[in-house]
């Protein structure tokens, strides 16, 4: 009989299982790496690229931080109380992680050319590339904060209010929710790093910008690379010792556990606040750009032409979210669970999670392309295939899962693994009756960003997908350059109905996070 | 938990999502053909399902999207050079179809429907073939200056009356990547730097897009531009108050833009590729694409057009060899071009 111990084991077999499993995702890299590093013309990176990285990390900054001071009191109010219209503000205001950030920045270029010259004129540049991003910063910050408030038990929530009424509880909230927050602001600021839409839209040189210039102006996959590289290694210096700082945070507030979930509190004064914040916030990240993009259908729906894309990409879309995710979270948790208790061991995948998250969905894309086209014909299941599209967006996204999947292996206590190896049971019951459990609501969470972030993804897509088998997003890419702006903002109208059908349901089965 | 049932279930679900569509399929009894394709989805499909249609040949396509905003499918062709899965590449101009000769991923073909299409629109080995082609026009806001008061030259863009009025695409991209090449090619090294220069010293905007300088003249915050036929004729269809100019009639002639075919070297589906450049070279497709949105001229005189699309003899073309336009765009897209838009973009 195998013990359930076996899973609190440390050991140097975590830390070779944890190496290996982040090599195999590395591996679609190696082939731009491999030609960045045998490169004849040394290590240069451009003269350009050093100011447009600058430019990057001041939007990814500034949006990170727009994201946290705005998201995080956001989601403490949304968590504490219950107002009229919360559970539609709140659904408003989740929307702008489930809709690429081109639609947005497109979306905010449409709106402020509506209003006037001066308007277009104030977005140019880095206005308008960190107002694209920073629609869904707030919404990934609100989110986690509501989740981490909504995780905080009964009484310590009435022990606040007994110490200093309403406002203890929301700065106490606040203070609780505030590195879990930081950690989410942070993680979109990375992901700003490797996305160029919003910053070509807007004109700001960036260095995804640059990189994608490498890619398709010049075709230099080599220096493409070496970007890469080096955005890589920018980040990682400035990240690491947050991540150090906050780990400890981390570890405490992860490891307390509920014994009373808290009922929403009804307070007038309060609820006037929460209301006024989530519908400015609502308005002004929400509105005002899906606006600019639908107000072209004042003139009329392409109904027929956006059934017709609906049918044919429809499948695929779905197919390759859920794949993606499915594939992320199983890769994710065993990654969890061989990470296991170590601050190090899980410092170290929170790093290479990271410089996962860099990546420039083609580095893997076109490395998955190069692997494909080399191999022989009967690897094209693996590897030309639906299945590859959701393989390669998994092995950029699955870091989400390792991060839920190590949170919640962390708030679970060891003695319970050493009461059930004291009382005989066995491994495989331990793991189907309390493991899996435990595991379902992180996973199901990570199921559904992994597959949300995946349908934003349309390099990977356009890169990898089988002729014939694109997704929506991927057709509203193809034709918003030329198409009538009617049959644009029709196919913009069905992603966003589909992004909030989304929401019903997460709200509906998952509606542990929002109730 | 209920969430504790769901999670199961929705990962089961997941998984036979994964499993039923995952599993692609193969090659089947009827005839297939894969075209890649740069030309916009919108103009693109309808023929391909034209094709499909006419011929029974399962016609897959895969569309591009805007080179600006994403890394482009010419990328992916490079790198599935070992074992391509494309049969043919339909360019939206021949520079990219020139860039695939250049790297040896095209293989010749002269398709007997090609008669009748000038020569001078065509690689001499075959590698490429013109037809229907669009032109680079200068755009301008009708409400804000009127025929008289329109520039007849992209070079009267560094006017001091178009001061701060004036927007081009990112010249590293596309279309405007090409022009640039011609203006290098046409004018000589000199001049060409002293336009770019001076286009940006009179405040002149890049933009991220041919689309975008069609949205920006059609909404009036910038008063000309430089941009395609097609996106010309779209902001016209939606009643914007915009009109065109073939420029430089008198002097050195408008950029004329045709679609290139390329059979790709190594095809899986080598028979039906040919198949579908006989399809798209015929006159019939010519007259297709010339009555669409995209408003392109056709190559051959003998093709009538609807009243809002110019022949080809009614302009002036300007005389470029563009095989050598694609060696000459490289050196100028790590040279001059990529210095000029790092020192005028923020």
């Amino acid at each position: 009989m195998i013990s359930p111990m076996l899973l609190e084991r440390p050991g140097s077999w975590r830390w070779i299982g944890v190496t290996l499993g982040f090599a195999v995702a590395l591996v679609p890299t190696l082939p731009l790496v491999w030609r960045a590093a045998v490169a004849t013309d040394g290590f240069s990176v451009g003269d350009a690229f050093v100011p447009a990285l600058g430019n990057s990390l001041v939007v990814a900054l500034s949006v990170a931080a727009i994201g946290w001071i705005v998201g995080l009191p956001a989601g403490v109010l949304g968590g504490l109380y219950a107002f009229r219209g919360r559970a539609i503000l709140i659904a408003l205001l989740a929307l702008p992680a489930l809709v690429p950030s081109f639609l947005w920045a497109i979306g905010w270029s449409a709106a402020a050319l509506r209003i006037g010259t001066g308007a277009s004129q104030a977005l140019t540049g880095f206005p308008g590339t960190a107002l694209a991003f920073c629609g869904m910063a707030i919404s990934v910050v609100m989110l986690t904060s509501l989740a981490t408030t909504r995780s905080l038990t009964a009484s310590q929530i009435d022990a606040a209010r007994i110490a200093g009424g309403e406002r203890t509880v929301v700065v106490q909230s606040c203070r609780h929710g505030a590195t879990t927050a930081g950690l989410a602001a942070g993680l979109v600021g990375v992901l700003t790093l490797s996305d160029p839409g919003p910053g070509q839209i807007h004109g700001l040189r960036t260095a995804a910008g640059e990189m994608l210039t490498s890619f398709s102006a010049l075709y230099d996959f080599a220096l493409a690379g070496r970007q890469c590289l080096v955005l890589t290694a920018a980040v990682l210096l400035l990240a690491l010792p947050a991540i150090a700082m906050a780990a400890p945070r981390l570890s405490t507030q992860l490891l307390a556990r509920q014994s009373r979930a808290p009922v929403l509190a009804r307070n007038r004064r309060v609820s006037r606040i929460a209301i006024g914040l989530l519908t400015l916030l609502a308005f002004l990240f929400v509105m005002l750009p899906l606006t600019g993009l639908l107000l072209p259908l004042l003139a009329g729906a392409e109904i027929l032409a956006t059934w017709n894309a609906l049918t044919r990409t429809g499948w695929n879309t779905l197919l390759y979210a859920g794949g993606a995710g499915l594939a992320a979270v199983t890769f994710g948790i065993v990654m969890a669970l061989l990470a296991g208790r170590s601050a190090t061991l899980g410092a170290a995948c929170l790093a290479a999670g990271l410089a996962l998250f860099l990546q420039p969905p083609a580095l893997i894309a076109l490395g998955f392309v190069f692997v494909g086209s080399d191999a022989p014909a009967w690897a094209d299941p693996l590897l030309r295939s639906r299945l590859t599209v959701c393989l390669a967006l998994a092995t950029r996204l699955f870091p989400v899962a390792l991060f839920l999947g190590m949170r919640a292996w962390r708030s679970f206590p060891s003695s319970w693994s050493a009461a059930a190896a004291v009382h005989g049971v066995p491994a495989r019951t331990f793991l189907r009756r309390i493991v899996v459990p435990m595991f379902g609501f992180p996973a199901g969470t990570a199921l559904l960003i992994v597959g949300l972030l995946a349908t934003a993804d349309v390099g990977t897509v356009l890169l990898l997908h089988p002729p014939g088998q694109a997704s929506l997003p991927l057709t509203i890419f193809t034709v918003m350059a030329n198409a009538p702006e009617t049959l644009v903002a029709s196919l913009c109208l069905a992603y966003v109905v589909a992004a909030v059908m989304v929401l019903v349901l997460i709200h509906r089965v998952v509606g542990r996070i929002v109730h | 938990m209920k969430t504790h049932r769901f999670v199961p279930l929705l990962g089961c679900l997941a998984l036979c999502v994964v499993l039923a569509g995952c599993t692609d399929r193969g090659e089947s009894e009827q005839p297939v053909v894969v075209i890649y394709s740069s030309v916009d989805e919108f103009f693109a499909r309808p023929i391909v399902e034209g094709f499909q249609r006419e011929t029974g040949i399962e016609a897959r396509l895969v569309p591009d999207t805007e080179e600006t905003k994403s890394t482009g499918l010419l990328n992916r062709l490079i790198a599935e050079r070992n074992r391509p899965q494309a049969d043919v590449f339909w360019s939206g101009d021949p520079v990219r179809a020139a860039v695939l000769k250049l790297k040896g991923l095209s293989a010749p073909y002269r398709s007997p429907a090609a008669a009748g299409l000038p020569r001078e629109f065509a690689d001499a080995d075959a590698h490429w073939t013109g037809f229907s082609a669009r032109a680079r026009v200068i755009i301008y806001n009708t409400d804000r200056l009127s025929r008289d008061e329109a520039p007849s030259s992209v070079l009267e863009l560094t006017d001091p009356r178009f001061r701060g009025q004036a927007c081009l695409a990112n010249p590293l991209f596309g279309t405007t990547a090409m022009h640039a090449a011609a203006l290098f090619s046409v004018l000589g090294k000199d001049e060409a730097e002293r336009f770019f220069d001076g286009f940006a010293a009179n405040g002149g905007r890049i933009l991220s897009s041919n689309g975008e300088v069609r949205r920006r003249v059609a909404a009036g915050e910038c008063t000309v531009g430089i941009t395609d036929t097609d996106d010309f004729n779209v902001a016209r269809q939606e009643g914007r108050p915009v009109a065109a100019i073939y420029p430089d009639p008198d002097g050195m002639g408008t950029v004329v833009i045709p679609n290139a075919v390329v059979l790709i070297a190594g095809a899986p589906h080598f028979e039906a590729g040919e198949r579908f450049i006989d399809f798209l070279l015929r006159p019939e497709t010519e007259r297709l694409l010339a009555e669409s949105a995209a408003a392109q001229m056709p190559l051959r005189q003998s093709v009538a057009v609807p009243a809002h699309v110019r022949q080809l003899d009614s302009i002036r073309p300007m005389e470029l060899d563009y095989d050598s336009l694609a060696p000459l765009l490289e050196e100028l897209s790590r040279g001059f071009l990529k210095q000029w838009v790092d020192r005028n973009s923020r």
